[in-house]
């Protein structure tokens, strides 16, 4: 099963830092994780789509595809806007 | 004309005595202020057969046009030198208070020359300039002498150097209001070796504005877009820089002891996170910045400033250690002593490479937390081990027979962020004028955050551009004198109007990349006639050919040839990265 890493202040918002989800696909995954979340819905999501500036990564690669597919054991990692230099 | 103070204060320590004279406005119009009108002045200034720590190398501190006007972050200040550690041309900018306080004195430049016959500290009230006897503070640290000189925020601002600077480590830092530094390159060093120990400043002048309602505007649409953007208005408050650990853990491009690795087991433990939840007490700016990036940690030992993110790196993954109260307490330890983070730590880093190959008999070991503060203190003041680290990493690992051991470029250290994992910042840290730095250009927006847009960072085709746009950018930030964090939420073009507004004189984005393509190719020029060519614009053989066995950069190493030939014709350089006639001619510098 797939695990998410949640990262910056989206831990506070969903109160864990990680989470299993079953889910074959990103965008199912993510379906399932505001679902179980709700709070998170905000955070990830304007008007249906990614907010602009929040970073998923699939075993530490960027993906902007949500129709990625996903595998067993796959780390998916998602954080929220962040900077630094 | 308005924005600019149009004097120069020129002190010359071995007299003891100094003159003023007005600013080449032309010049200033050019090269703006900050980064810009120091490397325009030092090249006249300073030639190569000039010792950095020799008493004809000099200092020149410098304000910029919107310094101390009140636009947001318009607080930062730059010095200029040759670089002691280096060799290249040096510029290093501070945020803080004194800067906006040396705005006020009237001068658009500080330039310090000579060496004094003994330690003085210089305050500059205004027109009146006083040359003190440094005796009783000299050996003294930052924290102490910046409290015996008087230091208030908005009212009286001290620089100074600390025992690092005193003992001409080519680490050493400038610092300013207790915690803030001109750190990068050893200017602390040129400091020292002309016996001043402080520079104090207390002024009254207001910064003419010219267009003072263009100017209202672009201070309240600023103010809303930094509101708006989610990086300056709650990323950087609520974590600071540190946030970046994690991340850079994730993907593979966190060098990790000595980069021997490109992930760190302890990420977490060290990351913004964590310092957020135990050590955080509270957020802080510099003047005039609603952005608020400054931590204010706590342990049980210290309580300060910091620590940043590349700071938390350098002492954390770079040395192996995930002891984070550890950590902030050797970047307040180097604040007190007036040492660069990054470097400290990287050298440390190396010396425990170089000592558990035995190449080196040290103590120092990947994961020994409790030797870090005694080997800070030992490298500021050149006893045992800290005489071998206190000049760099190069100089360290070139005495032990193995230079490739330095994780530097042109001789200074690497920040964070391991190209290995990052193409595009393997091209800038290789061409970055003043060494391996990511403050010229730093590709972790596009190539990690997606700022503006997120690019593909193992791709090598097309990357120099981006990397030239950076630099371009990023050197006209540096002159006007800006914090670059603005820029995440506001365009270059903010910049270009405000600056117009202020001055007076009209610029647009153009003639902003402009001021930045011109100062890049100077201190280009600087550095071909101190005797750099093609060959200094590399990486060492590790990141070059030792590719990461895991990870998510696992079989990747920089394909720096390729970009560096795009990247030279990208500039219009030849094939031997010499600015060619054309381009100089076009960027006003083919008289120099």
């Amino acid at each position: 099963m797939p695990i998410v890493k949640l990262y910056a202040n989206l831990r506070r918002v969903a109160g864990v830092q990680e989470i299993s989800v079953p889910a074959a696909s990103l965008k199912t995954l993510l379906s399932a994780l505001v679902t179980e979340i709700p709070a998170l819905e905000s955070h990830l999501f304007e008007d249906g789509q990614l907010r602009r500036y929040v970073i998923i990564t699939i075993n530490g690669h960027h993906v902007t595809v949500l129709d990625t597919e996903l595998a067993e054991g796959d780390q998916i990692a998602i954080f929220p806007p962040i900077a630094g230099g | 004309m308005t924005g600019w103070a149009e004097k120069i204060l020129d002190i010359d320590l071995t007299a003891q005595s100094y003159t003023t004279y007005p600013l080449d406005m032309e010049m200033a119009r050019q090269f703006v202020g900050g980064r810009g009108l120091g490397a325009r002045l030092l090249w006249d200034l300073v030639g190569p057969d000039i010792d950095p720590l020799a008493p004809e190398n000099v200092l020149i501190f410098t304000n910029g046009p919107l310094t101390g006007t009140g636009y947001q972050t318009s607080n930062r200040f730059s010095v200029s030198t040759k670089s002691p550690l280096t060799g290249t041309i040096l510029d290093a900018n501070s945020g803080g208070f004194w800067g906006m306080q040396f705005k006020k004195t009237g001068y658009a430049v500080l330039i310090v020359r000579g060496k004094a016959a003994r330690p003085v500290w210089i305050e500059i009230k205004n027109n009146s300039v006083a040359f003190h006897d440094a005796g009783e503070l000299w050996g003294l640290r930052v924290f102490a002498v910046t409290e015996r000189l008087g230091q208030s925020n908005n009212q009286r601002n001290v620089l100074c150097i600390g025992p690092a600077g005193e003992n001409l480590s080519r680490m050493a830092a400038i610092m300013n209001d207790r915690e803030r530094a001109l750190a990068r390159g050893g200017p602390g060093a040129v400091m020292g070796s002309k016996n001043l120990k402080a520079i104090v400043v207390e002024g009254s002048e207001r910064p003419q504005i010219e267009d003072k309602d263009l100017f209202k505007f672009m201070l309240y649409e600023t103010r809303k877009l930094l509101a708006a953007s989610p990086l300056t208005s709650q990323a950087l408050p609520e974590f600071g820089t540190v946030v970046l650990m994690n991340i850079m853990n994730n993907i593979g491009a966190l060098a990790t002891r000595n980069h021997q690795q490109t992930q760190f087991e302890g990420a977490e433990a060290i990351s913004g996170e964590e310092l957020t939840e135990k050590y955080l007490v509270k957020n802080a700016s510099c003047w005039a910045c609603p952005i608020g990036c400054t931590r204010i940690s706590k342990t049980d030992k210290v309580e300060g400033e910091g620590p940043e993110f590349e700071s938390t790196w350098a002492f954390g993954a770079q040395c192996g250690i995930d002891d984070l109260p550890a950590i902030i307490e050797a970047n307040t330890l180097c604040n007190d002593l007036g040492l660069d983070t990054i470097s400290a730590g990287s050298t440390i880093a190396c010396a425990m490479e170089l000592s558990e190959s035995k190449y080196m008999d040290s103590d120092l070991r990947f994961g020994r937390a409790d030797l870090l503060a005694p080997t800070l203190e030992a490298m500021a003041y050149r006893r045992d081990v800290g005489a071998d680290l206190a000049d760099g990493s190069l100089r360290l690992a070139t005495k032990y027979g193995h230079a490739e051991l330095s994780m530097s470029a042109k001789g200074l250290e690497f920040p964070a962020y391991d190209p290995r994992g990052m193409q595009g910042q393997g091209l800038l840290y290789a061409t970055s004028n003043r060494g391996g730095c990511h403050m010229r250009g730093n590709m972790v927006g596009p190539e990690v955050l997606g700022l503006p847009k997120l690019i593909d960072r193992f791709q090598v085709q097309g990357k120099s551009s981006f990397v030239i746009l950076h630099q371009n950018s990023s050197a006209a930030i540096d002159s006007l004198v800006l914090c670059k964090f603005t820029n995440m939420g506001v365009a270059d073009e903010y910049f270009a109007r405000v600056l117009s507004a202020v001055t007076g004189v009209q610029y647009d984005t153009g003639d902003m990349i402009k001021v930045g393509e011109r100062v890049w190719n100077l201190e280009r020029l600087y550095n071909l006639r101190e005797g750099f060519t093609r060959k200094d614009d590399t990486l060492p053989p590790r990141l070059l050919n030792d590719a990461p066995t895991e990870g998510p950069s696992k079989g990747w190493v920089v394909q720096l040839e390729p970009m560096l030939k795009e990247y030279y014709r990208g500039r219009s350089w030849d094939e031997n990265g010499v600015p060619k006639a054309a381009k100089l001619a076009a960027l006003g510098l083919a008289g120099l």
